[in-house]
């Protein structure tokens, strides 16, 4: 067996030498208590195709947030203001093996708040053709339930979900259907019976959310849980591989000021653009080793 | 012959007769209120009344030019049940609701769904940053939304009827919490609009909703989406918000004082006569 682990780690080009920065103390001197600086990410684990029931998985790990995500191809009418296309759909489960918290309804308000971010960084024309989800117009169309599983929070929930969508997106293939029509004008619906005669999406414009805390004066990516406890007001933004923002939204029960939130928005750009091309090279990497790669799975 | 008199004569579904207008046909309940041309920055009259409802601690009823927004305090009483609270803080608890027959078009179902959750959890984090949560420990302050008529901007319009109203209710505060809608139309090279109708917001790429704390100068509440755009267009969409919250509080302001010592306020042309 070979194993496949892949990582992405952003970093950013610092302009200081290693050594000098860690001697700085606190955020306020661009270090923090893992010994990152402001802007840099944990190192985070990607796998794509880990649950073999479905159209599509990954599987993220961004130090001890552990998400795991499923999209289920499933065939529907379009609605009725969109005839032309498919649409998605987003579950957030919080289990309770998370958090303690999540026990019982606990985590309910969490999930669908997460679950109502996706929908909002989902909604514009920009993120997904959902034109190539529709199989006849008016009629028929694939649905994508898009699953997410809460399997560990370690911080930084919202990133490393979008992280994982975008990659079980990435993942996914749908199976070619053809629309056959006869003399009647009866409809018939017709699979390939090739099982790799499949469509893929197109992931580029998928955009990932970045959240910046807020501590102190200085904002902070990729909180751990400790610094999220400290942040008062945090600022989500989503980002496309472009460094184009589709969302923003402030988290929490703080205020921001104006000018700060100008800083953060360019910092939300800067480190998306980042983690974009990270993420793209991954996956593209992973996609090229073919069905000969070896899965890593959950003990890996 | 007798007909069956169970039987409901009529589609198991209805849909609402806008579905069958030719797609280029925009009826006349959806244009209310737009100009085609019109100043960017022009934001509607606003009428305001505090502290109309008897059974509420606070209330207050908010219109801004179409979009007629009832915003009510309940509390603060004692929390009763649920998880025990983190801390000596008072709980601020709020529902953002439509009514049924609030927007044109179909009818809303009367639980809400998604949006109204998504729309309570934004009122609430624009609302906790101003409300000095710590004098009321262990407490529940319940504040309640309801917009009779969607204009455009409700989520603004009900975040300023909502701060009105807990000033109403005597609760203790930072600053009182305005809120602006933008939106920023297709097209080339848009410029954004502040406080749009109803219209407007549909045609919108982007839709964007500042909370605004004037006199600490800090953004208490942010929700926006749409197609990409650059973090300076954002940043601009975000400057005009605050402007307009800057130029909104003095009525707000006013109708306060006016609710705790009447006094006839002297009328401004951001406002509209009372009815």
């Amino acid at each position: 067996m070979m194993f496949v682990k892949l990582v992405v780690n952003v970093r950013r080009c610092s302009c200081y030498p290693e050594s000098f920065r860690q001697q700085r103390i606190g955020t306020q001197e661009d270090l923090r208590v893992d010994g990152r600086g402001c802007e840099d990410y944990r190192c985070a684990e990607v796998e794509t195709d880990v649950v073999s029931n479905t159209s599509g998985s990954a599987r993220v790990k961004l130090g001890h947030t552990d998400i795991l995500v499923g999209v289920k191809a499933e065939m529907g009418t379009p609605k009725w203001e969109r005839p032309d296309e498919g649409y998605l759909e987003f579950f957030v489960d919080c289990s309770a093996n998370a958090t303690p918290e999540f026990e019982g309804r606990g985590g309910d308000d969490l999930g669908t708040e997460i679950a109502n971010t996706l929908y909002r960084i989902f909604n514009n024309k920009g993120s997904i053709d959902l034109t190539s989800l529709c199989i006849s117009p008016r009629e028929h169309c694939w649905i994508l339930y898009v699953d997410v599983l809460l399997l560990e929070c370690g911080g930084n929930l919202f990133d490393a979900i979008s992280i994982a969508v975008k990659a079980a997106l990435f993942n996914t293939s749908i199976p070619k259907v053809r629309v056959l029509e006869d003399e009647e004008g009866s409809k018939d619906i017709e699979l390939s019976d090739d099982p790799y005669d499949c469509i893929r999406l197109n992931v580029e414009n998928v955009p990932c959310i970045i959240t910046l805390s807020k501590i102190g004066y200085r904002h902070v990516v990729d909180a751990t849980l400790q610094e999220e406890a400290c942040s008062l007001a945090s600022l989500l933004v989503s980002v496309t591989s472009k460094g184009v923002l589709t969302c923003l939204r402030k988290v929490g029960k703080g205020s921001l000021d104006p000018e700060s939130i100008f800083e953060m928005m360019e910092t939300g750009k800067r480190v998306g653009k980042v983690l974009h091309a990270s993420l793209q090279t991954i996956l593209q990497k992973e996609e090229n080793l073919g069905p000969k790669r070896q899965k890593v799975g959950f003990l890996g | 012959m007798p007909g069956d008199r169970r039987r409901i004569k009529g589609p198991e579904k209805s849909q609402a007769p806008i579905l069958y207008a030719p797609p280029d046909q925009v009826l006349e309940e959806y244009t209310r209120e737009y100009v085609p041309t019109r100043d960017p920055q022009r934001q509607r009259p606003v009428y305001v009344k505090v502290g109309y409802l008897s059974q509420a601690t606070g209330s207050a009823y908010f219109e801004s030019g179409a979009t007629k927004i009832v915003a009510s305090v309940s509390g603060p009483r004692q929390a009763e049940g649920g998880e025990p609270p983190i801390g000596l803080e008072g709980r601020l608890v709020c529902h953002f609701r439509r009514a049924p027959f609030s927007a044109p078009g179909p009818r809303r179902s009367p639980s809400g769904g998604r949006e109204e959750k998504e729309l309570s959890l934004a009122l609430q984090e624009a609302l906790v940053p101003a409300v000095q949560l710590q004098r009321y420990p262990r407490a529940l302050l319940e504040v309640s939304v309801l917009v009779l008529e969607d204009g455009g901007s409700t989520l603004a319009a009900g975040i300023t009827a909502a701060s009105l109203a807990l000033a109403d209710a005597s609760i203790e505060m930072f600053d009182l919490v305005a809120a602006c809608g933008l939106a920023l139309p297709p097209g080339a090279d848009p410029a954004w609009l502040l406080d749009p109708v109803f219209y407007e917001e549909q045609q919108a790429v982007v839709g964007l909703t500042v909370a605004f704390m004037p006199v600490s100068n800090q953004v208490s509440g942010l929700l926006g989406s749409g197609e990409g755009q650059a973090a300076d267009r954002w940043a601009e969409g975000v400057r005009l918000g605050t402007e307009g919250c800057q130029r909104l509080y003095p009525t707000m302001q006013r109708w306060s004082l006016h609710t705790a010592a009447p006094t006839p306020p002297p009328q401004t042309p951001t406002e509209k006569a009372d009815p």
